[in-house]
């Protein structure tokens, strides 16, 4: 199938829980202030870590706010979290999944990096330390990382494709990639996509402070003095239909997801590759039909460590050449964290926030410059600027890339 | 004490570089020695183990430039602290 014959995806809703609070909007309006969700860690364990700082759904967030008791028992927190998502995108989308053959014409693609893992640390911690005879019966249930996805379709009766993608920081992307390209190809005319995370635990917050990558003050993205990421999680999910599907119904077109690309370095575990993320945009910009010159707006991947960023800068030089002059870039992990395989799910809500308003978001916590990393980064207050298209970069340890491209509502 | 923590500190980064403990000497930096980001944080965590101590986040830290002295330098000033009651947490 040509290009010129798949169908175009537009998004029609978008929900999110994040450290900037429950909702898409006070996550958008949060990065749009420059308000950062970066707070000291809250854990039973705080005092044993060397961790201080995290990007935490705030305590206000009630799980079982909306959630019938039945299903509540079987949530892990990352579940919960892409469910309350998944609510807040669906109603405001207005679809009615009721009507006719939608119901198995709607894919569900969750994507996670680790899954349940709050409730693996919990029933290891019963195991090794408490040395309990058992596990609690729902233990798989609530840790396999299909979980979210297979909430989702059992709440609102979606019986098309539904998996889970896990791809470590680009989970989000790779898992709204498959979503958007089985509506193009046909398959389905709707999908309920986007990434959930929900890993501060003991356990995973130990294995993050062994590899030494987390900043102790904050997250300071492309400033010379960036000292590593900030852990972060929640979730963000959205409604992404055909174009006609939408428009068959009225619905609000809150964008249009134009091009995908996807690369592998195939170099290093953990050191990234400018050639293979400069390759990933390139594709989604040439999948999108875009120019250069069409792109307004970046939302990087951005972690605040020194590989990334100095990496990333190269890559976004090697893919548009001179217009990089022209370029506004942002990382909004500086606000709210690096959610890992829920990251590109809550910077899409970003990036269809500064479409929409014409504002692009800051990157927060940028006072020194770094020669390494010479774009123009919007610095800590958001810009007032038309945004007639944009990419999402999410790049994951393991050398994986994934980039959206994404242009106004049509 | 000293020479045995430094002969003790290049075995361990000999095994990590598969190279023989007599090429190393204080001033090689662990780009010299072969060793690359992910390897230094194994080097370190195997160092941190094998002394009972922790390091420092070393985020931001050198691994081009960083030599074979520095680490023997950091264990010392950890066992140093140990012994003065703290944890090793420097």
């Amino acid at each position: 199938m040509s290009v010129q014959s798949l169908r175009r995806v537009v998004i029609t809703g978008m929900g999110a829980i994040s450290p900037l609070g429950v909702g898409a909007d006070a996550l958008w309006q949060g990065l749009r202030e420059g308000r950062s969700g970066i707070r000291p860690l809250r854990h039973p364990d705080a005092e044993r870590l060397k961790l201080k700082i995290a990007a935490q759904v705030p305590e206000s967030f009630d799980p079982a706010a909306n959630i019938d008791e039945r299903t509540l028992p079987l949530l892990d927190r990352t579940s919960a979290f892409a469910l309350h998502a998944a609510r807040e995108a669906i109603g405001q989308s207005g679809i009615d999944f009721s009507h006719g053959e939608l119901s198995l014409r709607t894919a569900v693609v969750v994507g996670t990096g680790v899954g349940g893992e709050t409730t693996q640390d919990e029933q290891s911690r019963r195991l090794y330390a408490e040395h309990a005879q058992r596990t609690h019966p729902l233990t798989i249930v609530r840790l396999m990382t299909n979980a979210s996805a297979s909430h989702i379709s059992i709440t609102y009766g979606l019986r098309g494709p539904t998996f889970a993608v896990a791809s470590a920081c680009a989970s989000a992307n790779h898992a709204i990639i498959q979503a958007a390209q089985m509506i193009r190809y046909g398959m389905v005319d709707a999908a309920v996509s986007g990434g959930t995370e929900a890993c501060l635990t003991f356990g995973a917050i130990r294995a993050w402070e062994a590899m030494r990558v987390l900043a102790d003050d904050t997250c300071r993205p492309f400033s010379a003095n960036r000292r590593g990421l900030v852990l972060g999680e929640g979730a963000a999910i959205f409604v992404l239909e055909s174009l006609e599907h939408a428009r068959s119904r009225g619905a609000v077109i809150l964008a249009e997801l134009v091009g995908i690309g996807m690369t592998a370095d195939a170099t290093d575990i953990v050191m990234p590759s400018a050639k293979g993320s400069s390759a990933a945009m390139r594709q989604a910009l040439a999948d999108a039909r875009l120019a250069a010159q069409d792109i307004d707006y970046i939302n990087a991947h951005g972690t605040g460590t020194q590989a990334n960023d100095a990496t990333e800068t190269k890559a976004i030089h090697l893919a548009f050449g001179a217009h990089v002059d022209r370029l506004a870039v942002s990382s909004t992990k500086s606000m709210h964290g690096h959610a890992l395989g829920a990251s590109g799910a809550l910077e899409l809500v970003a990036v269809i926030g500064a479409l929409r308003d014409g504002v692009v978001p800051p990157t927060a916590n940028l006072d020194k410059a770094d020669p390494a990393c010479d774009l123009d980064y919007v610095p800590n207050t958001a810009r007032e600027m038309p945004v007639r298209a944009a990419l999402s970069n999410s790049f994951a340890f393991g050398g994986l890339n994934a980039v959206l491209a994404l242009r106004r509502a049509p | 004490m000293t020479d045995s923590i430094q002969q003790q500190i290049f075995e361990i980064i000999a095994k990590q570089a598969k190279v023989d403990v007599a090429t190393i000497k204080p001033e090689s930096t662990l780009k010299d020695l072969g060793i690359a980001s992910l390897d230094a944080i194994e080097l370190i965590f195997d160092i941190e183990e094998h002394f009972n101590v922790n390091f420092p986040d070393q985020q931001g830290a050198n691994f081009d430039s960083d030599t074979a002295q520095s680490l023997v330098d950091a264990v010392h000033k950890a066992l140093d602290q140990k012994a003065a009651g703290g944890e090793g947490n420097a």
